[in-house]
């Protein structure tokens, strides 16, 4: 069962794609990840994931209508792919999994 | 909100608009200007366009990650090898389908490489010298500034006195080693036991001065050489040694083993008798200190040979005698220089010796041996950087021009290949492989031009002989020249085949495929004129530099040099005394019209300055040249009395004559007021008895100085004569000369005879200039051939395209002239283009080589008409094959395809 490798910051920035629902491109996704977890990024950094992620078929992407506040600029709206979801879904299940097996001893003593 | 959306700085756009991958760039600009705005309300204008920057270079190149083109065939990697095989059996096709073009790009090209290659060996060959010594950056030749005589001026000289570098040793510290060696003409006797000794004449083996040198021991020390038998320690400690070279050993002793030379006897001088000390290896690098025969410096003291060299000597210098140091790892040159003006102080001056010699020693580096020609010595051939700079230059602007005519020629053809790439282009060609197809045209060509180079590269190097310096040769597997080769090869294909191949590979097929016909050529028209206009501008310039040297030449072969050069003949003599016995003699043969005794004709190269003083109403003392002759000079030499009479015979110096521009500078207007007055100088008053005209006394490079003419007996060593030359016959001189040896052979028994005629001394005054002329003359010629091939094969081209023009208008009446007119008409406006683009280059660089003469012709206008016009003409010449034929064709046939 192999799947293409996701980094943290490719699956964060999925995840925003996810949240987002048919409304993220660039702008939305960085300020969402801003709000969402502080982080400050480069557009670039974001701009190239969400290239890497519709090459690995995360995402798929279509350029969308254009506003006046971008100059008449069309943007490109991304959506997350069904093997996108899928994969989310894999990594959360996975992540409780693994949760599950953790001694609850263990957890204690590291967290005090 | 504002009504109006704040804008990110404007440059900043375009950089992205510029630099930004095309097919993100649309979505990328959207979204930075929204962020843009977003912060310009969140946090003002001065933050805004702070993060809008940053951002904007994260999403340049290198930064940006590109969108992946979908592809939908198969496409071969552009480089594959079936794509190769193919690219070079197309480009094989092609070049045999256009013979004319490859053609005249093969020998463009050909001519460009050879010149370039043949330039490379001898700019090479003169750059390695002595390149190779361990530790040769603190290799240092003693030189020095020296003043001889009552003389104020001092002149640079490649030797100090033969007591110096002992003393050199012993006083001046930061020298880690001091070696003094001598020059030494001499045969060589080698006894053999069982038979008949072997002799060698001196100069036998080559020029002697650079073969037997006496050398201290620690000659070694600085010049490494690997040791095939004896030791480099002891080996020249002793008198009576003699280290050899492998090859002289082999020479002197043939092929017996190298340990039993050792001990063997060398008889230099037939008297000095050393024995073989030890054998070293004959470097096998280029160098100038190619010396064979290495004699112990102790056996000068110990032989006969201390009469001629004299160890102690402290005021006089011989070029022969020559000493290198190694300085100390931390001391620099300044240092040591400084050193030596003390060393200078304590050793020279008015205190010792005659006090009128005074030197000052200074470090030439060893890289500055083979350039320096201020440094005479008896052993270095000298190369004259330069000229080795200049040679560099014309071999980079003949291959332009090469590389020019190929460009030229292949975007001209471009337009007949328009469908082949619209063709490809459909069947799924990227540009990668057609820019690769073209490129491996080009390569496939350049090749057989770099192999016709070398095979051309032998037969050039021997008809061009007398000016490439022997030992240039031409070894295809040395790794360099390889590499240059491979160098050149890459540099010609892409200079050459870059630009036709990009702009091919750019047609769109939907264009190239729906007509017949695309002009594409205009695009690439004005690129096309500027290129030949660069041709011709080369070549102009070429062409007005030989007419100005050639002009310079002329003027220098017939100005008036205000004496006669005609059948004088110059004879050097070893001894004063016999020197006027052997004048007698000469005075009466037949054939011999006068014969004077002097220290050197009017002109030459070396000349001597003195001090001297006038007293009129105020004391002038100046500098001036002075002649040394006896009273058979002014008549001998043709130079004209303008004032007073000729110098009387007489055994003493008595009085002495001036010329002209002396007069002028002691305050008289007219010669005649000078006649009578006293001169002062060695310390005596001497009445000037006449005024002679104005004569050159150097090359016509340096102005006419103060001198005068007298007759100082101990001076008037060497002498000319004048042969009769009634019949002007070579033979009648021929047999003069042979008498005049007769009656040397009498007065100096055993010594050679030499002469020199006067003209030929003079020649070789200009002997540089002569050799400039040549190279700019087959400069001129290899560039106007290739840019008239290149003309020559556009001109068929672009006839070719217009026959249906011209058979229209003759059709419409246009007679044959105009035609050919009309056709030439754009040429004449490019050359007219050239030649106002090279006059001002050609003037700049005729003037700067004039500037060496102080007499010289003037760069008259009238030499860039001439020039233009012979280019007009060579081009018109060129391009009226083609237009004539085109104009003369019947319209019948031009027209009939339509």
């Amino acid at each position: 069962m192999r799947r293409s490798y996701l980094g943290e910051f490719e699956e964060i920035v999925l995840l925003m794609v996810a949240i987002l629902d048919g409304e993220a491109y660039g702008v939305s996704v960085s300020q969402e990840l801003e709000q969402q977890t502080g982080r400050l990024v480069t557009f670039g950094a974001i701009h190239n994931t969400l290239i890497r992620l519709e090459e690995k078929g995360f995402v798929r992407s279509e350029l969308g209508g254009a506003t006046t506040e971008r100059g008449g600029r069309r943007k490109r709206l991304f959506s997350i792919t069904a093997y996108g979801s899928r994969t989310l879904q894999d990594i959360q299940q996975q992540r409780s999994q693994l949760w599950q097996l953790i001694p609850p001893t263990s957890l204690k003593v590291s967290g005090s | 909100m504002n009504p109006t959306s704040p804008t990110p700085p404007r440059w900043a756009q375009r950089l992205l608009t510029w630099l930004h991958p095309d097919d993100t760039l649309e979505e990328v600009e959207g979204d930075l200007q929204e962020l843009y705005t977003y912060w310009y309300q969140r946090s003002g204008k001065r933050q805004a366009t702070l993060r809008y920057l940053l951002n904007v270079v994260s999403v340049l190149p290198p930064l940006v990650r590109r969108r992946k083109q979908k592809k939908s065939l198969y496409v071969p990697f552009s480089l594959s090898p079936d794509m190769i095989q193919n690219y070079l059996k197309i480009a094989w096709r092609n070049l045999s389908r256009h013979k004319a073009s490859t053609l005249i790009n093969l020998s463009g090209l050909t001519l460009g490489v050879t010149a370039c290659l043949v330039i490379y060996l001898i700019t090479s060959f003169e750059l390695s010298f002595d390149t190779f010594h361990p530790d040769g950056e603190r290799i240092y030749r003693v030189v020095g500034n020296v003043r001889m005589g009552k003389t104020i001026e001092t002149k640079p000289i490649g030797f100090i006195p033969r007591a110096a570098p002992q003393a050199i040793r012993a006083e001046v510290p930061g020298i880690e080693t001091v070696a003094a060696f001598h020059n030494l003409h001499s045969n060589v006797i080698i006894p053999a036991e069982h038979q008949e000794p072997k002799h060698f004449e001196a100069g036998e083996l080559g020029a002697d001065g650079a073969q037997i040198i006496i050398a201290e021991p620690e000659y070694f020390d600085i010049f490494r050489y690997d040791w095939l038998a004896g030791n480099p320690k002891t080996s020249l400690s002793e008198p009576y040694k003699v280290v050899l070279s492998e090859q002289k050993a082999r020479t002197y002793f043939g092929d017996i083993p190298l340990e039993s030379i050792l001990g063997r006897e060398v008889i230099y001088r037939d008297s000095i008798r050393t024995t073989v000390s030890g054998i070293v290896k004959t470097w096998n690098h280029t160098t100038d200190f190619a010396f064979t025969d290495f004699i112990s410096a102790a056996t000068i003291r110990a032989s006969a040979l201390k009469r001629e060299i004299n160890l102690d000597e402290w005021n006089d210098i011989w070029s022969a005698s020559q000493t290198f140091v190694k300085l100390d790892n931390s001391t620099t040159p300044e240092q040591v220089e400084a050193r030596f003006a003390t060393f200078a102080h304590k050793h020279f001056g008015p205190n010792q010796g005659t006090g009128d010699f005074w030197l000052v020693p200074a470090l030439q580096p060893l890289s500055d041996v083979h350039f320096n020609e201020q440094y005479q010595d008896n052993y270095v051939r000298k190369a004259h950087l330069p000229t080795l700079y200049g040679l560099m230059g014309v071999a980079v602007f003949i291959l332009l021009i090469a590389a020019i005519n190929f460009i030229n020629l292949a975007t001209a053809q471009s337009v007949q290949r328009t469908q082949e790439i619209g063709i490809r282009k459909v069947l799924g060609s990227n540009r990668q492989s057609i820019i690769a197809q073209f490129m491996s045209e080009t390569l496939l060509l350049t090749i057989v031009a770099v192999m016709l180079a070398l095979l051309l590269t032998q037969p050039v190097l021997a008809a061009f002989e007398q000016f490439i310096p022997k030992g240039v040769a031409l070894d295809v597997f040395n790794p360099r020249i390889l590499l240059f080769l491979l160098a050149l090869l890459v540099m010609t294909t892409v200079l050459a085949g870059l630009y036709p191949s990009w702009v091919l590979a750019a047609y769109q097929p939907s264009q190239t495929l729906k007509g017949q016909r695309v002009p594409v050529g205009h695009r690439h028209d004005s690129l096309r004129k500027g290129l030949i206009v660069f041709q011709f501008t080369v070549s102009l310039v070429f062409i007005i530099g030989m007419l100005v040297i050639g002009r310079q030449l002329t003027y220098i072969r017939d100005k008036d040099l205000g004496f006669s050069t005609d059948a004088i003949v110059l004879i050097n003599t070893p001894d004063l005394e016999k020197s006027k016995v052997l004048a007698q003699k000469i005075r009466q043969l037949t054939g011999v019209e006068r014969v004077t005794r002097q220290w050197s004709p009017p002109m030459s190269e070396g000349y001597m300055l003195t001090r001297i003083k006038y007293r009129g109403t105020t004391e002038i003392e100046t500098e001036a040249s002075a002649k040394v002759g006896d009273e058979h000079f002014v008549p001998l030499y043709g130079l004209k009395l303008v004032a007073g009479r000729n110098i009387m015979p007489t055994d003493t110096l008595r009085e002495l004559l001036i010329n002209q521009t002396y007069a002028r500078a002691l305050g008289f207007r007219q010669p005649a007021e000078a006649v009578g007055k006293r001169l002062h100088f060695n310390g005596n008053d001497y009445p000037v008895a006449g005024v002679v005209a104005d004569f050159h006394e150097e090359s016509l490079r340096s102005p006419i100085k103060s001198t005068f003419i007298a007759y100082i007996p101990g001076l008037s060593k060497d002498m000319a004569v004048k042969l009769a030359t009634n019949g002007q016959r070579l033979s009648e001189a021929k047999v003069t000369l042979a008498a005049i040896e007769k009656v040397w052979q009498q007065v100096f028994p055993g010594e050679e005879f030499a002469y020199t005629f006067l003209d030929d001394s003079i020649a070789k005054l200009y002997e540089k200039e002569q050799r400039t002329a040549q190279l700019v003359n087959t400069a001129t010629a290899i560039a106007i051939l290739i840019s008239c091939m290149g003309l020559f094969g556009l001109a068929t081209f672009t006839t070719q395209q217009r026959t249906r023009e011209i058979g229209v208008r003759k059709v419409l009446g246009a007679s044959v002239a105009s035609l050919v007119a009309l056709l030439s008409l754009d040429l004449i406006k490019l050359v007219v283009a050239a030649i106002v683009t090279a006059s001002p280059i050609a003037w700049y660089m005729a003037n700067r080589w004039l500037q060496d003469f102080a007499y010289k012709v003037d760069v008259e206008w009238w030499v860039f008409v001439l020039a233009g016009l012979l280019a007009t003409g060579i081009a018109l010449l060129t391009v009226s094959f083609q237009s004539v034929k085109a104009a003369m064709m019947n319209p019948v046939r031009s027209l009939r395809g339509e």
